[in-house]
């Protein structure tokens, strides 16, 4: 499976204590050269390096095409005011993962927006934290026993990265661990 | 190029949820230390806490995201998703 990976999931992830799921769940992930720039903080760049060393993370080649898809983009959804700004490298993110048909690790708010109503980009598929760590469940890449087990962890990224997921899609991947661990 | 418009449906989803998202920000906020930063610091603190977009917020305080991410941890302030 292909990731691409965007400046504040990378920050968030590289400070979570079960870090190392995410370069078991996606063979490749792609970063663009200007979420890169945006690393700074010990821990981020730690972690960028070690999965750069390992060829996880690879820096996607950005082309012309892609750079004319942006600007057609940004054209089509900026100045709405109930989409939170979409800066550049988020728009950049949504592009590598619509040409590399892969899954677009991103908790921005923004993005999650445009996937749920542009026509071109509604099929990519956007991940948040809690998305990834439910993926490592049904992987075999995080035991659990129980909905309590999961719960757990979930507790642990939030606690490690300062996040609050919302109750309701809490509830809703409690609820698929659930049916999944009855299975 | 034609702008591409979500429907109204959508549009009073998210207003909720921007709303719900906005107060969690607030009452885990803490304000103490918001309070005592510098002023371009505080000023990205408060965009933060009212719009949960760090990029812009980092833009306001004049850091990388990364850096302004060490500073809404210590101000407590969570990243709803």
């Amino acid at each position: 499976m292909i990731g691409v990976i965007d400046t504040c999931f990378l920050i968030d992830w590289s400070r979570f204590r079960r870090r190392e799921i995410l370069e078991k769940l996606f063979n490749v992930l792609l970063i663009h050269e200007e979420v890169l720039r945006q690393i700074r903080s010990e821990s981020a760049i730690g972690y960028v390096s070690e999965l750069f060393t390992k060829g996880v993370l690879r820096l996607y080649p950005w082309s012309n095409m892609d750079e004319k898809e942006f600007i057609i983009l940004r054209s089509q959804v900026s100045s709405n005011s109930r989409i939170p700004s979409l800066e550049r490298p988020d728009l950049l993110c949504l592009i590598i993962a619509y040409n590399s048909d892969a899954v677009l690790l991103s908790e921005n708010v923004g993005i999650h927006r445009v996937v749920q109503y542009h026509p071109r980009y509604s099929h990519v598929e956007v991940w948040i934290a809690l998305d990834v760590i439910e993926q490592s469940v049904y992987k075999g890449l995080i035991k659990v026993d129980s909905e309590e087990d999961f719960l757990s962890i979930v507790k642990e990224y939030e606690l490690d990265t300062h996040h609050s997921f919302r109750k309701n899609k809490v509830r809703s991947a409690i609820e698929r661990v659930r049916e999944w661990l009855m299975r | 190029m034609d702008k591409v418009i979500p429907p109204k449906e959508l549009i009073e989803k998210w207003k909720r949820e921007d709303e719900e998202a906005r107060e969690i920000r607030r009452r885990m906020a803490n304000w103490d230390f918001i309070n005592k930063q510098p002023p371009r610091i505080r000023a990205a603190l408060l965009y933060f806490i009212e719009r949960g977009d760090r990029y812009v917020a980092a833009q306001i305080a004049g850091l990388t995201v990364d850096e302004f991410n060490e500073i809404r941890i210590k101000a407590n302030i969570p990243v709803v998703v």
